[in-house]
């Protein structure tokens, strides 16, 4: 059963001259418990895609059914409710409130479900006992490591049992054996059948999820189903390419795999798209006018 | 989001900065404490003449030297003349407005309160805080007072060098609580202390003057050491209580004439000394609580402006509880109980620190300040109020934050 079905997702930003084609008629269909990595160099529109799939925006053109649901033209309340129910966020800088410890970050959530206190505090604990954070629940998030604070993080995307994970280069701002941890965490959680979308630049990474989809310029460029513990060919082309030192030669490496990729749109139809014109076409005319 | 929830997350939050929300609270505070401290005084001051109404009964009429009030033709005050409230010895009664009061119909008893001076010597010693007034055997049955030692002169002492002086003079000028038998002098001639009064209750009527400072003599004797006694009232009581509106209308008309048809005089009842007072009052009220809306609303801008700050400061924060889950509704109402909660702890302190202040004017000063629970009760109101007019535009502003925006926001 498909979670996420996206259909001719465009995204424009700005106005007149200034216009930009974030994403270029995106289609991309996700089923309920596969772990796929994202991956393309800065300004592909891996952020622009998984801010749309996370309900933080909405598409300017397309349809965007979430678990067979149309929520690509709801309100920016609704957007809030869905994404409260059925979203789980993990942040490259972790993005847990300062003020609050950190068994009040991971309730946070239900918080805005209406769950009664009680209810909230057994939920974020039973978490935070399941990412190892047991003994770490009264603390401040300033006084938790990298590591710790991202598992905190994780704890807290997964209270609301969501529907879908999106984890934006959640090893971003850790070093190597924070992201081990993190990841095999992710992978635990991606084997008890949760829909996990993880952002990288990291080719290494893409060793723990089971379909790499590759952007570039607001386009899906390639897309495979990878085995679980292999690095795809791809993947590893850019892994061979360099020698992965700083997150910079992580970037230059996706250049270069993009590069080696022959032509950009491998994964679309051109006669489809010559023979019905789409909404987007049509509204690109109109801007151009 | 439950309320109280809300009230707990808002007063974490203002608990991580408590110096800049105190701060930020100030002229709340200030504001609440103004208002609070004028308006209880203000009661007070008229609580205190209601007590001396009803304790003089309503009978009592006092003449006063200036024109202090303005009335309409059925002698209702309409103004009072604010200038010369004050002006407790302008000159415009003398000896013979005293027969003239005396004779008008249906007078039963009048009390001359003459001016001698304010100064008297002991051996070498000044005392200038002394109030030494000249006045008749009546005077403490007109105004219901006792003596607490010794005697006050009666009919045949009249001519006699005798005072009876407060229990002020007793312990600052001679040292002891019942000097009786003592000489002091007065504009040197020597007078015999032959008695102490009880103590005054403080009486705001008196515009400052403190009868316990007083020493009184005979009309006659002051009239022998001044020439002739400047009166700085008169006090008189009608044959029943009934006339008084009558006696006052007689008063006035013999007055008028005897001072060729100059109104250059007062006649007052007891209830009418009250509206008197509590027209000073009102100016006074009204002038500090103007200064105490200033600060209100300077307050109320100060939070709204603090609030802003603070919207921008935890744009951040916005953002990540947006992706969360939080609707905007839920981001707005967070930043708006805590303007509230900041605009009522303020008022909170504030009527604290009022009873505070209250309890220091009581024992410091003459004052019995009355805080009603209705001042408690309007500037809490207000100061709540503040918070919610002044919370509207940072809680919007916070929930209008573009989600991926301000999770970006360093």
């Amino acid at each position: 059963m498909p979670i996420i079905e996206l259909k001719e997702i465009s995204k424009i930003f700005g106005f007149g001259d200034a216009t930009t084609l974030a994403l270029d008629e995106i289609d991309l269909v996700i089923e309920k418990g596969e772990f796929v990595a994202i991956m393309g160099p800065s300004g592909s529109g891996k952020s622009t895609l998984m801010n749309l799939i996370g309900l933080l925006d909405r598409p300017t053109y397309g349809s965007y059914k979430l678990g067979g649901k149309d929520v690509s033209r709801l309100r920016t309340n609704q957007l809030a409710k869905i994404r409260r129910d059925r979203v789980g966020y993990v942040f490259q800088s972790f993005n847990l409130l300062p003020r609050l410890n950190v068994l009040e970050n991971v309730a946070l959530p239900l918080v805005y479900k209406g769950v009664g206190a009680n209810k909230r505090i057994k939920t974020a604990s039973a978490l935070l006992e399941r990412v190892g954070l047991s003994d770490r629940e009264y603390y401040l998030p300033k006084h938790l490591s990298g590591g710790q604070t991202q598992r905190a993080a994780i704890a807290r995307a997964l209270v609301n049992s969501p529907d879908i994970i999106i984890a934006d280069e959640p090893t971003g701002n850790l070093d190597s054996e924070s992201s081990r941890v993190v990841m095999e965490l992710l992978s635990d959680i991606h084997k008890l059948g949760n829909t996990i979308l993880l952002v990288t630049h990291n080719p290494e990474l893409t060793r723990y999820v089971n379909r790499v989809v590759y952007m570039h310029d607001g386009v899906i460029v390639h897309d495979e189903n990878t085995p679980i513990g292999e690095v795809p060919k791809l993947a590893r082309k850019a892994l061979n390419l360099f020698q992965r030192k700083t997150e910079e030669d992580d970037l230059a490496g996706v250049s270069a795999l993009m590069k080696a990729i022959p032509t950009k749109h491998t994964t679309k139809k051109p006669r489809a798209k010559a023979k019905k014109p789409t909404s987007r076409s049509k509204s690109m005319k109109r801007i151009k006018k | 989001m439950s309320i109280t929830r809300n009230i707990r997350s808002a007063a974490q939050s203002l608990k991580y900065s408590k110096w800049r929300s105190l701060m930020t609270m100030t002229g709340v505070i200030l504001g609440v404490l103004s208002v609070i401290t004028i308006v209880s005084i203000g009661e007070g001051v008229k609580r205190q003449v209601v007590g001396q109404i009803n304790l003089l009964g309503s009978d009592l009429i006092s003449v006063r030297p200036g024109n202090l009030v303005t009335r309409d033709k059925n002698g209702n005050i309409v103004k009072v003349n604010q200038i010369s409230s004050f002006a407790f010895g302008s000159g415009s009664m003398s000896d013979s407005d005293l027969e003239t009061i005396k004779s008008s119909s249906g007078v039963k008893t009048v009390v001359p309160i003459g001016l001698v001076n304010s100064g008297v010597k002991l051996d070498d010693v000044q005392y200038n805080q002394s109030l030494v007034i000249a006045t008749n055997d009546k005077f403490p049955a007109m105004l219901k007072q006792t003596i607490n030692h010794g005697v006050f002169f009666d009919d045949t002492d009249s001519n006699k060098h005798v005072v009876v002086i407060g229990k002020r003079v007793a312990e600052n000028l001679f040292a002891e609580n019942v000097p009786i038998g003592r000489t002091l002098t007065i504009r040197g001639v020597e007078f015999v202390v032959i008695g102490v009064f009880e103590e005054f209750n403080y009486s705001p009527l008196a515009y400052g003057t403190d009868l316990n400072q007083a020493i009184a003599m005979p009309y006659a004797a002051g009239q022998e050491l001044t020439g002739h006694n400047q009166l700085a009232q008169v006090l008189v009581r009608p044959e029943s209580v009934d006339q008084t509106t009558a006696v006052i209308a007689a008063i006035n008309k013999k007055m008028t004439l005897a001072h060729g048809g100059q109104n250059d005089f007062t006649v007052l009842k007891q209830d009418e000394n009250l509206s008197v007072v509590s027209n000073i009052l009102k100016v006074f009220t009204a002038f500090i609580s103007g200064v105490a809306a200033m600060s209100l609303l300077i307050g109320g801008i100060g939070i709204m402006n603090i609030m802003l700050v603070s919207v921008t400061e935890r744009t951040r924060e916005i953002g990540i509880r947006k992706a969360i889950g939080a609707t905007n509704r839920q981001i707005s109402e967070q930043f708006f109980v805590e303007a509230t909660i900041l605009s009522s702890t303020g008022g909170a302190i504030g009527i604290g620190l009022a009873f505070v202040i209250n309890a220091v004017l009581r024992i410091v000063t003459h004052l019995n300040p009355v805080i009603s629970l209705e001042v408690v009760l309007i500037s809490a109101g207000v100061s709540i109020a503040l918070g919610i007019v002044f919370g509207v535009i940072p809680a919007v502003r916070a929930a209008r934050k573009d989600p991926i925006e301000a999770l970006r926001y360093e």
